[in-house]
């Protein structure tokens, strides 16, 4: 009956941004058993360590009693990511656009950017305080 | 992450190894701005030699956008050396590829300077 395959992997970590490396294997791992091109390996593993760094340092204030969590749900067709920190959240319409010639040359904020363009869905949710991220196997685009 | 520094005349190369990601930049970030403090207001050249670097994050880049803002200020000039696809696909993609001066050899680095 062609019943889709579907793996949910749960990771819950303390806001320290040391932990980001730890954050980086797992993906690794989990996009090299997918079976992802190398190309879009690299694209999701960048967008999860954005991510990640936005829950830890700015969302949760790099404070170690609170945790982020990562929620990646694998499936015949594509990865879908979920973070979630226990910030104040963000307004995304607030974030400035690092492309603009006024921001090409800031040393930050380029986070959101590089996510959005990384992955082939980004939707924030409860105030930015949830971040859903979905990477297809095969592009919507093709 | 290593990074290993060395000068040629008046040109500071860093040559980096490992991923510039997360808190792995703030030793680039030091290295850098030590060598613009010891430099005192004098124009600083330095070539970023990134041959060893497969990933960069968000933080590498405001790292060497950083540097070039800085390094500008007193009439000097970074420029990036050796990068492999991905980070040019970085570069690209946050449109910095028209700020970077970018070199396939350390001697064409280094004669753009003069």
């Amino acid at each position: 009956m062609g019943e889709k395959t579907q793996l949910r992997i749960f990771l819950s970590l303390p806001s320290t941004m040391q932990l980001i490396y730890l954050l980086d294997t797992v993906i690794s791992d989990i996009l090299r058993e997918m079976n992802f091109d190398e190309e879009t390996q690299e694209h999701v593993n960048l967008a999860v360590i954005e991510a990640g760094t936005n829950a830890i340092k700015h969302g949760n204030k790099e404070d170690t009693n609170k945790t982020a969590t990562f929620e990646f749900l694998i499936e015949d067709d594509k990865l879908t990511i979920v973070v979630t920190d226990e910030g104040s959240g963000f307004q995304r319409e607030d974030v400035a656009n690092p492309l603009e010639p006024e921001n090409l040359l800031k040393s930050s904020g380029r986070g959101l950017f590089l996510m959005e363009a990384c992955m082939d869905e980004v939707i924030y949710e409860a105030e930015g305080t949830i971040v859903k991220m979905v990477k297809y196997k095969q592009s919507p685009n093709l | 992450m290593q990074i290993n520094l060395r000068h040629k005349g008046s040109v500071t190369i860093l040559d980096i190894e490992g991923n510039l990601v997360g808190p792995n930049t703030i030793a680039l970030k030091n290295i850098i701005d030590n060598q613009i403090q010891e430099a005192n207001g004098e124009p600083v050249f330095m070539i970023l030699n990134l041959e060893r670097v497969q990933m960069m994050d968000s933080s590498g880049l405001g790292v060497i956008v950083a540097a070039y803002a800085s390094i500008r200020r007193n009439n000097g000039r970074v420029v990036l050396l050796n990068i492999g696809g991905n980070i040019r696909s970085l570069i690209v993609m946050a449109k910095l590829v028209t700020i970077f001066d970018r070199y396939d050899t350390e001697a064409e680095a280094i004669a753009s300077f003069f």
